[in-house]
Parts: structure tokens; C-alpha cells; sequence
């Protein structure tokens, strides 16, 4: 039996490939992670990329490559991920993101990560740009 | 990482891509199949998505690129077998309503 609470954390290149990384990393996490509604951890892991793919998709190109970090954290209640990078502030309002039309070829991530999980939330702390996204294990 | 595959079944084109359809597989998968219909104007492409473990808003905006691609030259573009992951993603984004996934590969190339 894993001890509870179950972590991982990463520090990334901010680039494509690393998407690859951080999917390799949920899953290697929910076995250890252990029982969870299937919708759970399909809407979690969606809204994890969505998330990661935005902070890599948004990155300041005059700075060169950055570095981007995503942790995850499950407990006997929640399972959690916090991924956080020091690019310029987002300017999101996350209480209604909109999805895109059918026709459209994108602008449907951050929509998809707000109904990925129960709780997502985007914070300014210090000079870092921090996401937070949370369910419940069932 | 993503392998695509690509048939030709009964006048029809048949595509699977195996493995993850995200942002760092979309753009290449995208040309693959854009390039595919351009050869074979007008036929009807069925990607079968039995195989992919999981896709993004990147992914699905390929599938809606080749959609249109597919019926601008006269065909039209179906989604077969979708996993779990998948279904739930078209579904928060309505796209079910447009791609309408079958649940076999020959139910889309049958209709």
C-alpha cells in the first residue's frame, strides 16, 4: 500500500515535447494514486495538459527557454496539481471560460481544463504565474 | 508519442493514430492526413481512434482541421472507436455533435 499522500513533482523545459514528460509522470502516478473513477482521472489528466500546453504555448519568446514545474498530490480525498512558471501574468477569467465553437481549430483549452476537474484556480504569487487544479477522488 | 497508420478500405481511407494526440504529435498528424485527402480528393477518411490513449484541445483542433479538408474536396471525415478519454473530451466539447463517433470502424465506413 502507497503512503498517502501520494506526490510528484517535475521541473520542465518550457517546450512541446514536454507534454510527453508530464503524461508519462500521471501515469506512472495513478498507480501508485490507486482507485479513481475513471472520469476522474480522465478529466484530471486533461486538465493538467491543457494547463501545461498553455503555459509552454504562452511562453514569452524573447526570453528564451524557461523552466516550468507541475506537482501532484494525491490524498485520501483529493487528488491535486499545482503547475507554475515565471512568465509574464495571465490575463484569464476562469469563472466562465468559453468554449470554442465546433468549427473552430482552437481556443478550447482553457475551457476544457475548467471542466476537467472540480477546482481550477490561477494565481499571481510573487513573480510566478501559479495554477491550481483539484477533484475529488470520487 | 504517436504512430499513425494509414489503409485503404472499401473506397474509403482509413487513419489510426496510436498513442497520444496532443501538441506535440497535432501539427504533423494534421499534414499527414490533409496530405492524405489531397491525394484521394473527395473519398471518405474514417479515423479510428481505438488506439489513441489520449487527446488535447491541440489534437481535436487537427481533427476539426481535417474535417473541413476532408469536406471542402468532397468527402467527408468520420471518428470511429473512440477510448474513454477521448469520448469524454469530444463530449465537454460538443464535438460529438459534429464528428459523431461510431462505435466500429465498419459502422463508418457503412454509413
Amino acid at each position: 500500500m502507497t503512503e498517502i499522500p501520494v506526490r510528484r513533482s517535475l521541473d520542465l523545459a518550457v517546450e512541446v515535447e514536454s507534454i510527453e514528460l508530464v503524461l508519462d509522470t500521471l501515469s506512472a502516478w495513478w498507480l501508485d494514486v490507486g482507485d479513481v473513477d475513471p472520469r476522474v482521472r480522465f478529466g484530471f489528466d486533461t486538465a493538467v495538459i491543457e494547463i501545461a500546453g498553455n503555459v509552454v504555448e504562452h511562453a514569452p519568446a524573447h526570453r528564451g527557454p524557461g523552466r516550468f514545474s507541475v506537482e501532484l498530490t494525491a490524498d485520501a480525498r483529493t487528488v491535486s496539481a499545482t503547475v507554475s512558471d515565471d512568465a509574464d501574468p495571465v490575463d484569464v477569467d476562469l469563472s466562465a471560460p468559453t468554449m470554442a465553437d465546433v468549427d473552430q481549430e482552437s481556443g478550447r483549452g482553457l475551457a476544457l481544463a475548467r471542466a476537467g476537474v472540480d477546482r481550477l484556480r490561477y494565481q499571481r504569487v510573487g513573480d510566478r504565474n501559479v495554477w491550481r487544479l483539484e477533484s475529488e477522488r470520487a | 508519442m504517436l504512430q499513425v497508420d494509414i489503409d485503404s478500405r472499401d473506397g474509403a481511407t482509413v487513419v489510426a493514430p496510436r498513442g497520444r494526440l496532443t501538441m506535440v504529435s497535432a501539427r504533423s498528424f494534421r499534414e499527414t492526413v490533409t496530405d492524405k485527402i489531397a491525394r484521394t480528393g473527395g473519398s471518405v477518411v474514417v479515423v479510428d481512434l481505438s488506439a489513441t490513449e489520449f487527446i488535447d484541445s491541440s489534437g481535436l483542433g487537427a481533427l476539426v482541421a481535417c474535417l473541413k479538408t476532408a469536406r471542402q474536396s468532397g468527402g467527408d471525415l468520420r471518428l470511429a472507436a473512440p477510448t474513454e478519454q477521448v469520448t469524454m473530451v469530444l463530449g465537454l466539447t460538443n464535438l460529438d455533435r459534429v464528428l459523431r463517433p461510431r462505435a466500429t470502424v465498419d459502422e463508418a465506413l457503412r454509413d
